[in-house]
């Protein structure tokens, strides 16, 4: 018997464990494997190869039954995960089924999330910007939260390798609040795009309109062509994966290179129900795995583990993660676990119509989407009746306007025929929501899902701020819309719940002090010093960024740090 | 049943609309395969004379070619509620009386401009049963878009670019 535990204990252990192989744990088995350390990834849901496991990535239109719509018993089985704008006939399979993963909406909340290799890197919006030290600094100059325990200073070089690496479009705005990376080529603006930015740029000082910053290959490089990837091709069919690899993902990505290096493991199917922190030894040994299929419960060990379940599943296994000294949750002697969660407002919209620049339209399409206006309000100095701001995304498009009136050769006539109609605009917004104790994550005490774990309790809301920011958004944008003369301007207030606009952050934070935060500045827990949390859980406050490109920094980062301390013998 | 259910499988795995081969069809019943609605063979044939008629062949194929009123239905079968069902199907019916009251022939009978104008009357109307409403509605709007999402005019006339390979955000066009 001690004899099959010994090999037991032998062929599962490694010197690394990742938990989840979406962005930010593709980062950390990237990572580790280049510097040489045997590392599992476990990752719970099925295997999804580059290009072989993308089966919808080909279609035309007219090859799927119900030409990119979904049927009525899908949107009847599923009304959270059919709010998603991803979630249609060609991306459906990338997606979590409401029934397959339920949990506990003590408020609405959408939780949308992406069971399988890459995670929702796979379907992700592929925006990236990288945070400054006007966002950094948000919570101690504005008196929420705690204070960050890293500066733009600490994470500026850690950019830039990931942008690196991953391939970063964009171009070098000069902007204090939005700082320049390693840019591919910029996608340009469009005749409209670029005529709202002339005069946004003439009437406001503080106010820019750029191309958006997206993890596409503009230009590929050499790193990126040694990943196996290729040149964006502009399909913008990016949720079915693809087969160039022309965006990020860790399947297109991070993965495979972890894999070429000899010292990855990769375990689908493999459900973390716990870390397993051993009493005696004050650390962690390993994690207590659960197959997706069988429900066998395994054990595999490490000398340090990093949590990258994605942000509310990272919450809800440290949660789970009980023991004689940690009863309340893994690391969580402060019982702020699973509290400060927050997300981006993405509850406004607004739209209108150009009548000028007739002369031009647009041919093929931009993978970047368009234009990014920076946050611009309280940005130097607190000015506004409520805190923080606002990103919005901006964009203008033209497109052949069908005239359906009638029937005949002149309906089918005017059908394949359609004239122009007028540029388009459209923006949304992306405020940052300030994080609260009342904003939480806990687990069920009596509903648990298909394995036997809790399920998580989900208690999230918007606030008076919230409120007050969507409001100056839509007259801001209003105004900035009918400076530039558009017409038929439209606000679209919107009455989406937290959760869909996919940005859920929190619950793990960064802090200085033990007592009010579950992080150091390293991403390493206070209180075990070989886990880190390194995506979406760890975020202290989430700005208006798309938090992507961060968590691969922050990751990175990470593990060059705990390798170099393992090194040191401290962990 | 379990060959219906293979062929079923078949169907969902061609990812298209397909036929059944015609030694699996009853007599009197609807070509393909639906799970939700009943449309005999008779009113299938007349949904596909309504759709020639908003979609007709010219120089290019026409609606019936394209078997586009066969997308009609597939759609009304898997993504429309119960009620837009009943309504749609009585809505054959009453077109159906409809037609019989005006000319006292069926709608295949009529001449190409009655069957317009009998289509053009429903669109104009502004009086119609909800049933009436949500058929014409249906099939006016699921028949243009099938005929602009069809493999004919995404490959031959509006040619749909799976790879453009490019953007260009300043494309020279002729201002109106």
């Amino acid at each position: 018997m001690s004899n099959i535990n010994i090999n037991a204990l032998k062929t599962n252990t490694y010197d690394a464990i990742v938990i989840g192989s979406g962005i930010s744990g593709g980062w950390a088995a990237k990572e580790f494997t280049e510097k040489g350390l045997k590392t599992l990834v476990l990752e719970r849901g099925r295997d999804v190869q580059h290009i072989k496991d993308y089966p919808t990535t080909n279609m035309f239109p007219y090859e799927f039954a119900h030409r990119g719509e979904l049927t009525l018993a899908i949107k009847n089985e599923n009304p959270i995960v059919s709010r998603c704008y991803a979630f249609k006939e060609d991306a459906m399979h990338f997606m979590v089924k409401d029934k397959e993963h339920p949990y506990v909406q003590e408020k609405p909340f959408d939780w949308i999330r992406g069971y399988q290799v890459g995670g929702k890197s796979l379907l992700w919006a592929r925006q990236t910007q990288r945070w400054s030290d006007f966002d950094f600094d948000g919570p101690k100059r504005d008196n929420f939260a705690v204070d960050w325990p890293i500066r733009y200073q600490d994470i500026a070089s850690w950019y830039s390798y990931a942008e690196k690496f991953a391939g970063i479009s964009g171009n070098s705005d000069g902007l204090a609040e939005l700082p320049d990376g390693e840019f591919l080529p910029g996608y340009p603006l469009n005749a409209v795009e670029d005529y709202f930015k002339e005069i946004v740029k003439n009437k406001y000082s503080n106010r820019h309109v750029i191309s958006a910053r997206c993890a596409h290959l503009s230009k590929p490089n050499q790193v990126h062509y040694d990943q196996g990837r290729g040149k964006c091709q502009n399909r913008v069919l990016c949720q079915r994966g693809c087969p160039f690899g022309g965006y990020f993902s860790s399947n297109a990505s991070t993965l495979p290179w972890a894999a070429k290096t000899g010292h990855l493991t990769l375990k689908p199917f493999s459900v973390v129900e716990s870390v397993i922190y051993d009493d005696a030894k004050g650390k962690v040994t390993g994690v207590r795995v659960i197959d997706s299929n069988t429900k066998e419960t395994t054990e595999y060990y490490a000398k340090v583990v990093f949590i990258n379940a994605g942000a509310l599943n990272t919450n809800l296994i440290l949660l789970n993660s009980k023991s004689k000294r940690f009863p309340n949750g893994l690391g969580n002697d402060s019982g702020v676990l699973g509290k400060y969660v927050a997300f981006h407002n993405y509850s406004a919209r607004i739209s209108a119509e150009y009548d000028g620049k007739k002369d031009f339209a647009t041919d093929g399409r931009n993978p970047a989407g368009g234009g990014y206006i920076p946050r611009f309000r309280n940005v130097f100095k607190q000015e506004m009746n409520f805190k923080r701001g606002y990103a919005a995304g901006f964009g203008a498009g033209r497109y052949h306007e069908t005239d359906n009136a009638g029937v005949g050769s002149s309906l089918k006539n005017n059908l394949l025929k359609a004239p122009l109609g007028p540029w388009r605009v459209d923006s949304h917004m992306m405020g940052e929501t300030i994080p609260k104790e009342s904003n939480f994550v806990s687990l069920s005490d009596d509903k648990k899902d298909s394995w036997g774990i809790p399920q998580l309790n989900i208690s999230v809301d918007y606030d008076e701020n919230d409120a007050l920011m969507k409001k100056d958004y839509i007259e801001q944008l209003t105004e900035m819309f009918t400076e530039a003369g558009f017409k038929n301007i439209k606000p679209n207030i919107e009455s989406q719940s937290p959760g869909l606009d996919i940005h859920e952050m929190g619950g793990v934070r960064m802090g200085h002090d033990p007592k009010t935060s579950l992080l150091n500045k390293w991403n390493q827990l206070h209180t075990c010093s070989n886990v880190f949390v390194t995506d979406g859980a760890c975020m202290t406050s989430t700005s208006t960024q798309n938090p992507s490109l961060t968590y691969m920094a922050l990751t990175a980062r990470a593990v060059d740090y705990a390798v170099k301390a393992m090194n040191r013998g401290e962990i | 049943m379990e060959r219906r259910i293979v062929i079923k499988q078949i169907l969902i795995m061609a990812g298209g609309l397909a036929l059944l081969p015609s030694c699996l069809k009853e007599a009197g019943k609807s070509t393909i395969l639906l799970k939700n609605i009943n449309i005999d063979l008779d009113q299938e044939n007349l949904l596909g004379e309504i759709a020639e008629t908003i979609i007709p062949r010219t120089d290019t194929p026409g609606a019936k070619e394209l078997n586009l009123h066969l997308y009609v239905l597939k759609m009304l079968d898997d993504c429309y509620s119960d009620l837009e069902q009943k309504q749609f199907v009585n809505g054959i019916e009453q077109l159906k009386d409809f037609v019989h009251h005006r000319h006292a022939k069926s709608f295949n009978k009529l001449s190409i401009t009655q069957r317009q104008n009998i289509l053009l009357d429903l669109e104009k109307s502004k009086t119609l049963s909800p049933e009436l409403f949500a058929f014409y509605t249906i099939i006016k709007q699921r028949t243009i878009k099938g005929y602009l999402n069809s493999k004919y005019v995404m490959t031959s006339l509006i040619k749909y670019e799976l790879v453009p390979g490019r953007y260009n955000g300043y494309f020279p066009v002729k201002s109106a």
